[in-house]
């Protein structure tokens, strides 16, 4: 009698992850998730979930204050968080508004500064001279270097 | 069952491993030097000569109707007077450092930051639509560029941001800086750089040397002096020991230095030990430039020496800075220090302060260092002046640009083999400027006459 077939080993790693990302512990420590990604982009040179949570929201709350910049670097820096829905429920809130927030800013600046390149002066009259920027360069003097 | 060793299971070679930290050092100078010579080609086509009054033109202004000897002099008078402020500042840096002064020489170094990257950056993007004459108004503009200071001053030393951020930003400040140096007249500009080598030679190297001096104080204290100081990638991170990769973790960029009091909280000092141990720490330290923004001006020039110490940028005030390098010495785990030295080479260089002129920012640039693990640490210094020397050659002919890149590839290159065989603290200014001035001349008399006739004559070209 024939022992039951076994399938052939393939590479196991410590915990069943799915995802692509390498679990390079393969004992879940607290430092990560327990999906075994790190929640940062950087991986493991990134930083711990604990600290992830509080970045986040620290990024997301700093956004409020006109910086639509912070909110991209917020999702670009927390971008596992966002590609794994699932993985990082204290840190996924934050990271989606700085995500929502940063698209409606985007959104306004662009509709505002394409309206001002592309209408001109035809929309806005002599304004528009008054605020084009390398106007008023000139006029401040902005561009002497001393 | 056979074993098959897939390529990322393999365990790196040294030439992996070495090759892969060189061109992660490499490739961020080269994208400096590029985009120097982009800005400088189309912003002085126009070739209005815009000659920015500062510290390094205190002794003489250059003027084209002066006869060579006069420029001559003058020059090196301007570039005498330079080095005697960057080492005054680099003393005031020392004396402070020595009081603990850390926190104002942060507030300081962050308040240079955004001066550079808020009008710095802005008087360069105003250059820009002024040339291609972009319908953009002032509201979008000022709004653009405070996001941009805000975040890149965060970017560089308040917070932890993705690495990639912040080695952005920091070649955005040493392209702001090397564009307003290539300013300055021509003989000065070459007379700085030649004499900026030869401070950087004396700084380093001789005993009393101040930065020398820095270093030795940082050691002894186990502290980080705050610096710009671009750090790259540690290679290999995947292949460590979980543990290992966790510690590095921590080691990089680590701003809580709270639960790693053990690991010595901020001191970007790598102690230069012999290699293959987890004892090496190198010694990176960091510069101070003194950047004098004229622009800003007016206002009397503040110079401050920031110490930039060989950490990584950020993180500085009492985080642990990058470490990786070192597999850190005093890290208690000893899982910590062995496996980070994948090619068992600790090497550092040094480079030379930075000292910018007149104004009132100060930089503190950092030598170049070659963590243990793999983590290679470069001085924006260095940056800022392989950038304002090839930016300087661009202002000649791209023949030159060429010239000068390759040479100072090649003396970088050089640098570190001497890192490795020496073991110690070396600057990393005098061989690439050497070389870059040498073959600058070179090229700008014998070569191109050898071109330009073979090019004239349909010979070759």
């Amino acid at each position: 009698m024939e022992p039951p077939q076994s399938q052939p080993q393939v590479q196991v790693q410590g915990n069943s992850n799915p995802n692509p990302n390498p679990n390079p512990n393969p004992n879940p420590s607290p430092i990560q998730s327990t999906g075994g990604i790190w929640p940062t982009i950087d991986g493991p040179l990134g930083l711990s979930e604990e600290e992830s949570v509080s970045y986040a929201r620290r990024f997301y709350k700093f956004g409020f204050a006109l910086l639509p910049l912070l909110w991209a670097v917020n999702c670009f820096y927390f971008w596992p968080v966002l590609r794994h829905s699932r993985s990082f429920p204290r840190i996924r809130p934050y990271v989606v508004g700085s995500a929502v927030g940063f698209a409606i800013f985007s959104a306004l600046i662009c509709t505002w500064a394409l309206t001002f390149s592309i209408g001109g002066e035809r929309l806005f009259g002599p304004v528009w001279d008054q605020l084009v920027m390398y106007n008023l360069a000139d006029r401040l003097g902005l561009t002497a270097w001393s | 069952m056979a074993q098959r060793q897939t390529p990322s299971t393999q365990t790196p070679t040294l030439l992996d491993s070495l090759g892969e930290e060189i061109v992660r050092i490499v490739a961020p100078v080269s994208i400096c030097m590029f985009l120097v010579v982009i800005l400088v080609s189309v912003l002085n086509s126009g070739d209005s000569s815009f000659s920015v009054s500062s510290i390094a033109t205190i002794a003489y202004t250059e003027t084209t109707s002066d006869s060579s000897w006069d420029k001559f002099v003058g020059a090196l008078l301007n570039s005498l007077a330079f080095v005697v402020v960057v080492t005054v500042a680099t003393f005031l840096l020392v004396l402070l450092f020595y009081f603990r002064c850390t926190g104002f020489l942060k507030i300081y170094m962050g308040f240079s930051a955004f001066v550079i990257l808020g009008f710095l950056g802005g008087e360069v993007l105003i250059f820009l639509i002024q040339h291609f004459s972009t319908p953009i108004d002032c509201f979008t503009f000022l709004l653009l560029l405070c996001n941009f200071a805000v975040v890149g001053v965060m970017a560089v030393f308040m917070s932890k941001m993705p690495i990639l951020v912040t080695q952005s930003y920091l070649v955005v400040i040493g392209i702001l800086v090397a564009y307003w140096f290539t300013m300055l007249p021509e003989w000065t500009t070459w007379a700085m750089l030649v004499a900026m080598a030869l401070y950087d030679l004396a700084a380093v190297l001789l005993p009393i040397g101040p930065l020398r001096l820095l270093v030795e104080l940082a050691i002894s204290r186990n502290e980080e002096i705050p610096a710009l100081v671009y750090e790259a990638r540690p290679v290999n991170v995947e292949n460590l020991d979980p543990r290992v990769a966790v510690a590095r973790r921590r080691l990089w960029r680590d701003r809580r230095a709270t639960e790693n009091s053990n690991l010595r909280g901020d001191a970007n000092v790598n102690v230069d030990n012999a290699l293959g141990l987890g004892a090496n720490a190198e010694l990176n330290h960091g510069s101070d430039s003194n950047r004098n923004d004229p622009s800003l001006a007016g206002e009397g020039a503040v110079l401050d020496s920031n110490l930039s110490s060989s950490t990584s940028y950020g993180t500085y005030s009492d985080r642990n800075l990058v470490r990786a390098e070192e597999g850190r010495v005093q890290e208690t785990d000893s899982e910590v220090t062995t496996p980070l030295i994948g090619h068992g080479v600790n090497v550092r260089m040094h480079s030379r302060p930075e000292d910018a002129d007149a104004s009132d920012e100060n930089l503190m640039l950092e030598g170049i260092g070659l963590g243990s693990s793999g983590a290679i640490k470069l001085g924006l210094g260095d940056f800022i002046f392989y950038s304002v020397l090839v930016g300087r050659a661009a202002m000649y002919d791209f023949m030159t640009v060429y010239a000068c890149y390759l040479a100072i590839i090649a003396g970088l290159g050089i640098t570190l083999m001497l890192l490795a065989l020496y073991q110690k603290a070396l600057p990393a200014l005098p061989v690439s400027v050497a070389l870059g001035v040498l073959f600058y001349f070179l090229t700008r008399l014998l070569l191109e006459v050898f071109v330009v006739q073979c090019s004239m004559n349909l010979l070759m070209f």
